[in-house]
């Protein structure tokens, strides 16, 4: 990133090779190299396919209010659980957590000007357009229907669609492997002079962990579907057991991936938390560096559990045994967090924001998915309930209540900082309402519905309705309630949009939290830091000033430079 | 206080409690194994219930009596604590030994489950289709199809399940036994269980399969010893009857189209033989200028109709099931082959 033209000021300083910003639409908007603006094109990429997504789950919840399938046939049905799981996982989670969170907090948070590798960034972001666009356009192929995971033999059966969705897979899968690559290089060799690695914010730490599993994992979901790809195209019998081939093989892979990408979703939405809990409690976190390392600790264990999700799919006996141990473990750093974040309540002077009450709501819905990915960590116990509602119930559980909810604790958090004006409060608590209890509607009865006997991925349920007549009720009751959820997104579309022009003004710091990113103005310049700070401590220490110095001048301006200035104390549930 | 009563209540639920509506049959447990997963899931449940009732308790007690109040001054800070080790290392140590009790039971189970039944008394094996399974019994000299007649196992017997597929993956699962195993082309699983108890019982299919995977679904009988042998002799005479001749001249259209619309419809339609929907369109079978033959090669003629009927048929469109799959008898088999020529 040294273009080499002339810098604009501070010629003296050997870190200021500050550069003009660019002109033109195209090189500020489109292409644009400035991690900040990625970062928008990320989120509104993301939020735009989450609504196709998302509706695509309305269908697929209208689909069951009746046993026999309410509204469509069942090829379509499974067109439609197919794409909104492979849109969900690969479009919108992946691109919001790392592409739009990653990309805008993260530099700021550790003093950088921008990522290591702008250019590569850039890249990043574009092939996520043309992913989608490969994606969607197999439904002019009748659509892939094997399930997000499309196993073979039957994946085989979607033809070009099917050749289709592993060509946007295995593209998707480059962007986040650079993503990945671009990340720790930024976060390694980036940060401020004085940020020693146990200063980093806890968001930081959470994008390194992110970075390094989207780095390592991903290569093995690119080779599967690329195997896969193979073997519908020019019919390479990798997966084929009659022609020599193993379907298992596929599984393992894709799993080998796909386990670990649930931690892709859920450590930045950790990382949310614990910045979102110190701010509005007004206290340090509880245990840094606990929080911190089990982020890694997760990080690394997530390479060694991937098997749990094939207790009964054709592993070894023996082998379950070790991945069962292994997957357990897993739970032990998650408590700690847990327990960490639960201990930063305590005591604190807690203020119900928006973002506030989304991690609290998180605490305790990522809970209920931990708690409830034990049972299934337990080889007995999956041997009942893999395949079913109750499996489905969970990873919601956990990707809806954790990774989502930490997802939507950040938007009003940072959208000042990156607009220059508030969210609607009002609409954002609103919105939180509708969120936590659509989820819980939503997703808690497919708990009783799985173990009672109803499998996953089902068009119609005449035979389990048969057998157990209240599952049409909370069929139903689930739809229902999954619409709440769907208005909450709504809503904060709409607020994100109107808060643009009509929101308050936000200032350097409305929420007097303390990491770098709240020095400079808002939105920042493009640059981010005239003079790049120096950092002699932790960020959470409330009742000290900020632990920087060689701050920008405009913090000069800022009268109530470090103290806080926060909005007075609403009493809990005010603005709903 | 309220914490720890709420956490009894749900502990004595779970112990006490008939949870049958949450895990069928766990009142009169079906199988061996099914008792054990219960317990297994009761403990789990009733520390996991716990564990949930204290986190989401404390959180929702911390934010209401932790809130901000309009007396504080805007810059009032909570209590600068960084961390409490001997807290932090309860909290570490505690779930880290109730996570050790847990896979020592976790493996009790799991061991009984891979490793525990006796020698089996019945060797039975299951084989996943698109969309049914096939059951083969030992000594029976033909198979049972799950969409026309239901599974029966002997009740008290060890039995083993040796699973497999010909076509996709998918999962055997009678919920009320707990087990499942995939069936995976190319690999032969088993699952080794008693039957404790008699009754008829929900098989479904666990793993996507396709197009009407939610309609892969069955029944097993659990029935008694005698009952069962009952049964085995029963099909086995109905296989050595199948093996008669087959009168296609007594067929009529009229029933054919009927039974076609019930056992055929699912993969044929009555259109040109380009518009498939698992198998090939039937409305030009026996004239058809682009298709002069059946797939079989041969020429459409009733016979040979009827031997696809009979023996089923596999090729590069996919595979059409035999009788036993289709549950077809002598007559039916006439009356579809009536049907079939009137077409033109
Ligand atoms: C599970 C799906 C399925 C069902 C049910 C099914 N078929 Fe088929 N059928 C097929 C397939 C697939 C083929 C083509 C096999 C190939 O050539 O690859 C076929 C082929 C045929 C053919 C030969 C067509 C030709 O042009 O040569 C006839 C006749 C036929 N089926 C009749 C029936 C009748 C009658 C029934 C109802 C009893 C029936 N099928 C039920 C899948 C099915
Ligand atoms: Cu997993
Ligand atoms: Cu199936």
């Amino acid at each position: 990133m040294h273009a080499g033209t002339s810098t604009t000021h501070d010629a003296h300083d050997v870190h200021d090779h500050i550069h003009p910003p660019p002109e033109g639409f195209v090189r500020k908007y489109v292409f644009s190299l400035d991690h900040k603006v990625i970062g928008f094109q990320y989120f509104f990429t993301g939020l735009l396919i989450m609504f196709i997504a998302g509706s695509f789950a309305e269908l697929v919840r209208l689909q069951l209010t009746d046993p026999k399938g309410a509204i469509m046939s069942h090829q379509a049905y499974n067109t439609m659980f197919t794409m909104h799981g492979t849109a969900m996982v690969w479009l919108v989670l992946i691109p919001l957590v790392t592409g739009a969170l990653g990309n805008f907090v993260m530099p700021l948070q550790i003093g950088a000007r921008d990522v290591a590798f702008p250019w590569l960034n850039m890249a990043s972001f574009w092939i996520l357009p043309l992913a989608a666009l490969i994606l969607f356009s197999s439904l002019l192929f009748g659509g892939p229907h094997a399930g997000w995971t499309e196993y073979p033999p039957i994946s085989l059966a979607d033809g070009t669609a099917g050749a289709l969705w592993c060509a946007a897979i295995f593209t998707i899968g480059i962007s986040s492997t650079m993503t990945g690559l671009n990340f720790m290089v930024t976060i390694m060799k980036m940060r401020a002079p004085g940020m020693t690695w146990t200063r980093m914010p806890l968001f930081v730490w959470a994008t390194f962990a992110t970075a390094l599993m989207n780095m390592i994992a991903t290569v093995a979901l690119s080779a599967a579907v690329g195997a896969l790809f193979l073997e519908h195209v020019f019919n390479v019998p990798f997966y084929d057991a009659a022609r020599g081939g193993s379907a298992v093989l596929y599984e393992h892979m894709f799993w080998f991936y796909s386990h670990p990408a649930v931690y892709i979703f859920i450590i930045p939405a950790f990382g949310v938390v614990s910045e979102v809990i110190p701010t509005f409690s007004r206290k340090p976190i509880f245990g840094y560096k606990m929080i911190a390392f089990s982020s890694m600790a997760i990080a690394i264990l997530a390479f060694t559990v991937w098997a749990h999700h094939m207790f009964p799919s054709g592993l070894a006996p023996w082998l379950q045994l070790p991945f069962m141990i292994l997957t357990y473990a897993i739970g032990i750093p998650t408590g700690i967090k847990i327990f960490s974040w639960m201990a930063t309540l305590w005591g604190g002077r807690i203020h119900f924001t928006t973002s506030m009450l989304y991690a609290l709501g998180f605490l305790i819905t990522f809970t209920f998915g931990g708690i409830t990915g034990v049972f299934l960590a337990s080889v007995p116990v999956d041997l009942h309930a893999h395949g079913t509602y109750f499996v489905v119930g969970h990873f919601h559980y956990v990707v809806a209540g954790g990774a989502v909810m930490g997802f939507l604790a950040a938007i009003p958090y940072w959208y000042p900082k990156a607009t220059g004006r508030m969210l609607s409060e009002r609409l954002g608590q609103l919105g939180f309402w509708l969120f936590f209890i659509g989820l819980n509607g939503t997703f808690l009865p497919m708990h009783w519905l799985g173990l009672e006997g109803m499998p996953r991925r089902y068009a119609s349920y005449v035979d389990f309705a048969k057998a157990v007549p209240d599952a049409v009720f909370w069929n139903q009751f689930e739809t229902a309630f999954s619409f709440l959820m769907m208005a909450s997104i709504g809503l904060l579309a709409f607020n994100v949009i109107w808060s643009l022009r009509h929101g308050k003004v936000a200032g350097i710091n409305p929420w007097g939290a303390r990491t770098l990113e709240w020095t400079i103005s808002s939105p920042p310049p493009y640059y981010n830091f005239k003079k790049v700070p120096e950092v002699y401590g932790r960020p959470y220490d409330f009742d000290k000033p900020l632990p920087y110095r060689n701050t920008d001048n405009e913090l000069d301006a800022f009268p109530e430079y470090g103290k806080t200035v926060m909005p007075t104390p609403q009493p809990v549930g005010a603005g709903v | 206080m309220v914490l720890t009563l709420l956490s009894i209540v749900n502990a004595l639920y779970f112990l006490y409690g008939s949870i049958d509506w949450i895990m069928p049959g766990a009142s009169q447990p079906v199988t061996d194994r099914a008792s054990d997963i219960d317990g297994l899931f009761k403990f789990m449940a009733v520390f996991g219930g716990a564990i949930m009732l204290f986190v989401a308790g404390y959180v929702i007690y911390f934010a209401i009596a932790f809130r901000a109040r309009s007396s504080d001054s805007p810059d009032a800070v909570g209590v600068q604590i960084h961390d409490a080790p001997k807290l932090e290392l309860w909290w570490t140590v505690l779930p880290t030994l109730l996570l050790i009790v847990l896979t020592g039971l976790s493996i009790v189970v799991w061991y009984k489950i891979q490793f525990g039944t006796a020698a089996p008394g019945l060797t039975t094996e299951v084989i996943g289709h698109q969309f049914y399974f096939e059951y083969r019994y030992p000594g029976l000299k033909t198979s049972v199809f799950s969409k026309t007649s239901p599974m029966h196992l002997p009740v008290g017997v060890p039995v083993r399940l040796l699973i497999t597929s010909t076509d996709v993956i998918h999962q055997f699962w009678v919920p009320e036994i707990r087990l499942k195993a995939a069936a995976v082309p190319g690999l032969v699983q088993n699952l080794n269980f008693t039957p404790l108890r008699t009754g008829t019982f929900d098989v479904a299919c666990s793993e996507f399969c396709g197009v009407d995977h939610s309609l892969m679904h069955g029944k097993l009988v659990i029935e008694p010893v005698a009952a069962f042998k009952k049964w085995l002799d029963s099909e086995n005479k109905t296989a050595a009857a199948a093996g008669g001749a087959i009168n296609l001249a007594a067929g009529t259209p009229a029933t054919g189209q009927a039974l076609f619309a019930q056992k055929c419809a699912a993969c044929h339609q009555i259109a040109p033989f380009e518009q498939k929907l698992v198998g090939p369109g039937l409305l030009h079978i026996t004239d058809d200028p682009a298709h002069p033959a059946l797939v079989t090669g041969k020429t459409p003629t009733p016979e040979h109709i009827a031997e696809i009927l009979q023996n089923g048929f596999t090729g590069p469109i996919g595979t059409m099931p035999n009788r036993q799959a289709n549950g077809l008898s002598n007559t039916d088999i006439a009356n579809l082959v009536a049907y079939l020529s009137s077409l033109k």
